[in-house]
């Protein structure tokens, strides 16, 4: 097959939880696909459980939910309804939202983007993947997918301080440390703060001496 | 509400023998493109074959119903239902046939680095229904919709020349279809050889 295109089975992207989080389980479409023009994922949850968390998207996003098998009942603002397999339901941003699967393997397709602005890959997927191998003892498996993430938007704070968390709860401390400082050296403080006391998955580094020296 | 079944959508049967099921512009979606395509019988065409070098989108095809077979690149791939076909390569050539008359097939596309721009040719898509029925004032106005976010289009252009030519619109066909040549010489070809233009061919400033 050439490299200008990919055949693919939605079957064949796994399904990752969310780091320390119930909810619905990452079908990671645009991470494995590699697409650059749209955000793209699938997502799908047990009978009874949210499919599509309760949110409202406050990336500016808006957004396309298809129903590509099962059913799910979803509620946008203040409506509630039922959504069989062939379902789309379009939401813009800043609207609440969710949705509960009804029947099993309810997969939920959402593609997304921010109007007159070009689509920027943040990132998020290879978070989820990456914590979810970490938990099942996949360590360097997770590690390479945070570092993909952080090769492909290089210079950003956001994948070095989460390869940090990484390496603090399934890793070592010394590279945890190495990312944490090159998180800091180009975070804004604003944005960076509020984690650095809040987070659990950085449990660790604070009790050993470097947590003062790097974070003081 | 911005909810719809696919089976819910409008149908457009469009000449090469696909039916469009436009799902951007129902839901007025403006980051990304999405529309869905159903065949007209089994055996038929569900998406026509194109390549994507003038757009140059990325897209997936995601097969929702049925089943189909792709061409891609002179290489074809049977597809099912939760089974997709990912194209990143704009130059490829695609296109499907539907072996179930009830397939659908979902596609998304967009350009990587550019904010999305609604594509001129879905204007052109919707006119269909209304020049088919000779309704040209509404043929004529999704053209003109589409130009205002595609000014300097000249397939929009010079479909629009057509519309106006067949509704008595003589002048404005002229202007438009003068102004697609300018644009691209080729078109003054095909207007010299295409019956909607019979009626102003003759008229001063028609593009030779």
């Amino acid at each position: 097959m050439s490299k200008g295109y990919e055949v693919l089975s939605l079957d064949d992207l796994g399904a990752y939880p969310r780091p320390q989080k119930d909810g619905p389980l990452l079908m990671p479409l645009r991470l494995r696909l590699g697409v650059q023009a749209f955000g793209a994922n699938c997502w799908t949850a047990p009978v009874g459980s949210l499919v599509v968390p309760r949110h409202e998207e406050d990336s500016g996003h808006e957004e396309l939910y298809v129903i590509v098998r099962g059913r799910a009942t979803f509620t946008v603002g203040e409506q509630t309804f039922d959504a069989p397999a062939g379902t789309l339901v379009h939401v813009e941003a800043g609207v609440l939202r969710e949705a509960v699967a009804e029947e099993p393997d309810t997969v939920v397709l959402v593609a997304g983007g921010t109007p007159g602005k070009a689509f920027e890959a943040f990132g998020w997927e290879s978070v989820q993947v990456a914590f979810a191998e970490g938990v099942a003892g996949r360590v360097e498996e997770g590690r390479t997918a945070l570092n993909e993430a952080i090769a492909g938007r290089p210079g950003h704070w956001s994948n070095a301080y989460n390869l940090a968390c990484y390496e603090s709860r399934f890793g070592d401390l010394d590279a945890a440390f190495a990312q944490l400082r090159e998180a800091l050296a180009t975070a804004p403080p604003e944005e960076i703060g509020g984690y650095l006391e809040g987070d659990d998955d950085l449990a660790r580094m604070r009790d050993d001496p470097r947590w003062a020296e790097v974070t003081g | 509400m911005n909810v719809a079944h696919v089976d819910d959508l409008d149908r457009i049967e469009l000449d090469d023998g696909f039916v469009w099921r436009p799902i951007r512009r129902r839901f007025g979606i403006r980051a990304f493109g999405v529309n869905a395509y159903t065949p007209r019988e089994a055996g038929g065409q569900v998406i026509e074959e194109h390549d994507e070098s003038r757009l140059g989108h990325e897209e997936i095809y995601l097969v929702l119903r049925g089943r189909a077979r792709f061409t891609i690149d002179g290489n074809e791939h049977e597809l099912g239902p939760g089974q997709l076909v990912f194209l990143r390569d704009p130059s490829l050539k695609r296109g499907a046939v539907a072996l179930d008359a009830e397939t659908v097939v979902l596609a998304l596309g967009g350009k990587p680095g550019v904010a999305h721009e609604p594509s001129a040719w879905e204007g052109m898509f919707a006119a269909v229904p209304y020049a088919r029925e000779e309704r040209w004032d509404e043929a004529i106005r999704m053209h003109e919709e589409a130009l205002v976010e595609h000014p300097e289009h000249p397939a929009l252009l010079y479909n629009l020349a057509c519309m106006e030519a067949r509704g008595g619109r003589n002048l404005d066909a002229l202007l438009h279809l003068k102004r697609a040549a300018e644009l691209e010489p080729r078109w003054a070809e095909y207007a010299a050889k295409d019956s909607d233009f019979a009626a102003i061919r003759s008229e001063p400033g028609f593009p030779a």
